[in-house]
């Protein structure tokens, strides 16, 4: 028994405990925030969409941003028994697909959406123990809830562990 | 116009915005069957109006691997172009392109993705003059961008990158196909007008 898989649209979040994957796919300029409590195996995953809600007319959507999505996660951990001190953070994606149509001198979406998640996270006291962010290509996340292994795949560079 | 509008486009503005695209996408397949020597179909073009929560699934499973090539559209409208190719399909192209025998492109070096972006160049270029001479606009492409990735990425990055819509957005989508070969071709073109712009397209066609 492998668990079920918990598949993450854009700009939704889950938590989940035991076994199982918590699983996002095509991340480009979006960031995946990972949370993950070792020692109750609880893990929450956010796929944020914007650095912040005033980018936005929509605000019933926590998984949108990273100082939304941040606190909801950790509530809904602790309600699945995780303890607060235990949480490590990973954060994946934030890429510039198309860095050569960029405008020039502006900061792109997905190296601010990286900022607003290390904020966010910063904020709600968790630390980040791993990244695997920026760049130009897309991302897919896949957290093995048992033992916390993060799975990064890319057309790029195939699949990759942080 | 803004988000409200954009949800409420009647459907004579539909029409005339797919008959907008279906100028755009006809010169495009002229062009690709002129490179190709192949038939081209266009399907009748879609006009997708959704929330970005919702974009990711539309080029199909966001973890779909796809070629896009994307444009800036400049001049007297502004927003995007895209072609986008499943991964067999810009295989596919390149044998054709490049001379080979069907199934021969294993992989994309340098010679297969300029390949694929000048493509995606003179497409782009072809709609983009179409709806030009057809709108009485002038309308400027910027280089093109090529991408090969996950589906999802590639078209909430184009989305969340450019533009100033966040929370609904809006394209035109043409899907083209070759008839009756043996190859898989198809793909799509979009028109990814930024929304003032969508306000101009239908002033200039007269419906207002």
């Amino acid at each position: 028994m492998t668990g079920r898989e918990h598949i993450v649209g854009l700009a939704e979040l889950q938590v989940a405990r035991g076994a199982g994957r918590l699983i996002t796919l095509g991340l480009g300029s979006c960031v995946a925030i990972v949370l993950y409590d070792e020692t109750t195996r609880t893990g929450g995953l956010a796929h944020v969409l914007l650095p912040s809600k005033i980018m936005s007319r929509i605000r019933d959507a926590p998984g949108r941003y990273p100082e939304t999505a941040v606190p909801v996660l950790l509530d809904a951990m602790a309600d699945l028994g995780a303890g607060r001190g235990q949480i490590k953070a990973r954060l994946i994606g934030g890429a510039s697909m198309f860095a050569s149509l960029s405008p020039a001198g502006v900061l792109p979406m997905g190296e601010r959406n990286v900022v607003a998640s290390r904020e966010a996270l910063a904020t709600a006291g968790i630390d980040i123990v791993a990244e695997r962010v920026g760049s130009d290509f897309g991302r897919s996340v896949s957290v093995d809830l048992a033992t916390g292994k993060v799975e990064v795949s890319s057309v790029r560079h195939g699949v990759e562990y942080c | 116009m803004d988000m409200d509008d954009l949800l409420q486009l009647s459907e004579i503005e539909r029409d005339a915005l797919r008959e907008v695209a279906n100028i755009g996408a006809g010169h495009a397949a002229t062009a690709l069957s002129q490179m190709t020597g192949r038939t081209i179909m266009i399907d009748v073009p879609e006009v997708n109006i959704r929330h970005l929560e919702e974009v990711a699934e539309m080029l199909g499973p966001p973890d779909t691997v796809v070629a896009g090539i994307l444009m800036h559209m400049m001049g007297d409208l502004t927003g995007r172009t895209m072609v986008v190719l499943p991964e067999s399909s810009a295989r596919s192209l390149c044998d054709i392109l490049l001379g080979r025998q069907n199934d021969s492109t294993v992989s994309f070096s340098e010679m297969e993705l300029s390949s694929l972006k000048e493509t995606g160049n003179i497409l782009s270029s072809a709609y983009l003059n179409a709806l030009s001479d057809f709108m009485g606009m002038m309308l400027v492409p910027s280089v093109p961008s090529l991408v090969l990735d996950f589906a999802g990425a590639v078209l909430t990055s184009t989305y969340l990158s450019f533009g100033q819509e966040r929370d609904v957005v809006f394209c035109v989508d043409t899907a083209f196909r070759v008839e009756g070969e043996v190859e898989s071709l198809q793909g799509e073109f979009l028109l990814l007008p930024d929304v003032p712009s969508l306000q101009a397209i239908l002033g200039a066609i007269a419906v207002e």
